[in-house]
Formats: C-alpha cells, structure tokens, sequence
C-alpha cells in the first residue's frame, strides 16, 4: 500500500519537446507551463559481476510551473537484493534563463539542479544520484534545434554523500564527478504533418560520460533511442546503452530502456 | 444663432451608443510560433490556446507552426493575450495578423506605423511590438522606427500596428 501510494504521489506529479526529448539528458526547454508530464522508466542493466539483470523501475512527474520554471519527482525502485524495493527518490528544478528563437530553429540555455536520496548499497565507483547514490547534482544545459535537428549538450558537476542509514560512501573512491553529455535527434516521421494525431518516429543518439575529479578515472557510454509520439500526448521510447569506455568499476552498464510518457496539459 | 441640425444630435448620440455597446474586439488571430517543429510542442500551444474561454476554435498548420484563432463574438481580448499564452506553452510568436473591427485601433493603446486607416468592415493588423514579431525583424523595426518615441519605449501596454488590407 504504502509503494502504491508513494506511485500515485510520483505519478501525480516530466519532459516535452520531440526532437530534443531525450531519454537521459534533458534538453534546455521547458514542459509547458501548468502541464503535468507523467512517465515510467524502466530500465534492465546486465550484471557485470555476477549473472542475471537488475531491473530499475523510475516514475516521475514533471511539472510546468512558468514558462522558465519546471519541477521534476522521480522514485527509485529496484530488484537489486532479489525484489523491488523502493530504494530512494529525487527532487529537480530547472530553470531556463535565456532562449533565442527563430521559426523552425531555437537556442536555449537552463540551469538546473538535483538533490537525490537512496539507501542502497554503494557497489561502483561511478557516481550516479539517478538510482544509486545519495548526492546531488547541478549543471548547464545548451540546446540547439535546427528545423528537425536537435542537439544538446550539459556539463554538470555531481556529489555523493552517504546512503543513510546502512551504507556511507567509501573513503576509497572519489565522491564527486563532472558529467557530460552530448544528444543528437531527428525527426523522421512524418516527412509532412497532417494532423496531430498521426504518430510521429524521432530517432536520438545519446553520449553519455562522467570523469570522476579526484582520480580522473572516466567512462563514456552511447545510448541510441527510437522515440514514438502518439496523438500529440504520449511517447514511448526504446533504447540501448552500451560502454564504449571506461576505466571505473561499474556493475551493470549495459542494458536496455522502456519508456512511457504522458502530458496532461492545462492542469 | 446657429443651430445644430437635430440629425446631426441624433447621428452623435447613435455614435456615442454604438461605441459604448459594441466591444472593441478581435474577430480572428492568426500566429505563427517560432521556436518549434514538432507537432507534439504544436499541440501544447493547442491546448493552451483552446483553455482560453474566448476561444472558439483554433486551427493549426502543422508544417508552418500557424495556428488561426477564431473568436467570440464580444470578447475584449488583447494582443497580449496570445503572447501571453503562447509564451507558456514554451514558444514564441513569429507574426501576429488579427482580424478586428475598425473601431478597435482607435483606441489609444493602438498607435499605426504603417498602412491607413480605411473604410473596410473588417480590418486584417500585424503587431509589430517585441514578442510578436522574430527578434531578427524586431532588431529591423527598432532601426527603422528609431525616429518612433513610443515603438522604442517598448511599453507592453500599447502595440504598433500595420495595417494589411
């Protein structure tokens, strides 16, 4: 009951603007102002160290509240000790502060930052508040889009505390990071719009990299993802993240996503 | 002494009604956005457009972002109010035709830089005010208005305005 409810809270409180609608990163753009994004990640990571896959489920809710100003509830449950267990939770704010737009084409910049609780076991020395570490996290974030072209960029510098109660951060390992990431979109249906209901395909490439600062040990990872749109409301996307280097301890960086998302507008 | 001929009282009165019955209003609005291309960023301008009460109905071309604003009748909206709206679904206004009656501009809030004021029934504005127009055509009107104490002043609460027809 008390999962349920924590969901409902979740789900009653995330992202939208298609070609730059990522997965991982968010783009520079806002949810419209008195919109209500709801969305369910899931996520299933193999293990690297031991067999098996270690299923994160992620709901948020997003929340417009101006034209500059969204909020953003995410939950943390995961399978990792045998069975789904809420594991922790996340608040964010974002903040666009500038915005140069032109028809088909805008360059924003935000700010945003991220304080996230979780009271698992700290089991790698990347540093990752979206699931795993108790820290936060603060950033830019510079989009560009281009008729059906978007691309996006953030550096972000990241912190990890102790995961309360049983778990404090390892004195071993560095506990804070610089994050960066580079996201490229495209629309690619339809060629021509008819109408709002007809669906529409994005196709995204995400890199994703972080660089521990204390010891500079780095990885960088690829995330391609197909991103359907339904009605002009919901959107489903699919992807696969995969390492394409790294020299930290990582548990499980390779996997696959699901996606689920709704706008409620004028709420 | 002169007297003033009783058509002509009674021609001031029906003008003095009529201008304080009939609403100086907008009939239609059509807005260009900026800033976008994907249909789902259209629709929340849709939606955002449609919760007003004014609002009969908006049509939206998808592929030009132009969305065309049908109103009700006697409402006392402003051009603001598409700014306004537009702005919070995340975009901006590219252009802004309106479609208004004649008495509507000769309020003072509405000042003519350009076209004349004309004998048609309906007349078709384009707001050249900041926020709706791109922010390269602002930067144009800003040079070529310069001589304009009020264009330049940018107060929110006046629009200059071309008259198209």
């Amino acid at each position: 009951m008390k999962k349920f409810l924590l969901l409902i809270t979740v789900l009653v409180f995330q992202k939208s603007i298609s070609q730059e609608l990522f997965l991982l990163t968010d783009p520079a753009s806002n949810v419209p102002a008195n919109s209500l994004g709801v969305n369910v990640l899931q996520s299933a990571f193999e293990e690297k160290m031991e067999s098996g896959y270690n299923y994160h489920l992620m709901p948020e809710v997003t929340y417009g509240l101006n034209r500059n100003l969204m909020f953003r509830a995410s939950a943390f449950v995961s399978n990792r000790n045998s069975q789904l267990v809420t594991e922790g939770g996340s608040f964010m704010a974002k903040y666009r502060f500038y915005s140069e737009d032109d028809l088909n084409s805008h360059f924003r910049l935000a700010a945003y930052g991220r304080y996230s609780f979780n009271n698992a076991d700290i089991h790698q020395e990347q540093i990752d508040i979206m699931g795993h570490n108790t820290g936060f996290e603060t950033g830019i974030i510079a989009t560009k889009l281009i008729k059906k072209v978007a691309i996006s960029a953030t550096v972000s510098f990241e912190k990890a505390f102790d995961n309360k109660p049983n778990y404090p951060f390892p004195d071993d390992i560095g506990d804070n990071a610089t994050n960066y990431t580079l996201s490229f979109g495209k629309l690619m249906y339809p060629k021509k719009y008819t109408s709002l209901k007809q669906t529409n395909i994005n196709l995204m490439v995400e890199f994703i990299g972080q660089t521990i600062n204390e010891n500079g040990k780095s990885y960088l990872d690829v995330v391609p993802v197909v991103q359907f749109i339904f009605n002009s409301q919901a959107r489903l996307d699919l992807a696969y993240r995969r390492e394409l280097v790294s020299s930290m301890v990582r548990s499980a960086p390779n996997g696959v996503y699901l996606n689920l998302y709704y706008t409620f507008f004028n709420i | 002494m002169k007297t003033v001929p009783k058509k002509y009282i009674l021609m001031f009165a029906l003008t003095i009604l009529y201008a304080a019955t009939s609403q100086a209003q907008i009939a239609k609005a059509e807005i260009r956005a900026t800033g976008l291309t994907c249909s789902m960023c259209s629709n929340a301008i849709n939606k955002q457009l449609k919760s007003l009460a004014d609002v009969e109905n908006v049509e939206i071309d998808l592929n030009t972002n132009t969305f065309t604003v049908t109103l009700k009748d006697n409402n006392s909206l402003k051009p603001s109010v598409f700014k306004e709206n537009v702005e919070k679904a995340g975009f901006f206004i590219g252009s802004l035709i309106l479609t208004v009656k004649p008495e509507m501009i000769k309020n003072n809030d509405y000042i003519i830089v350009k076209g004349k004021e004309n004998s048609a029934k309906e007349l078709q504005i384009q707001v050249l005010d900041k926020g709706y127009v791109t922010d390269k055509e602002f930067k144009k009107l800003v040079k070529f208005y310069k001589n304009s104490e009020t264009f330049n002043n940018n107060n929110e609460a006046d629009f200059h305005i071309k008259i198209l027809n």
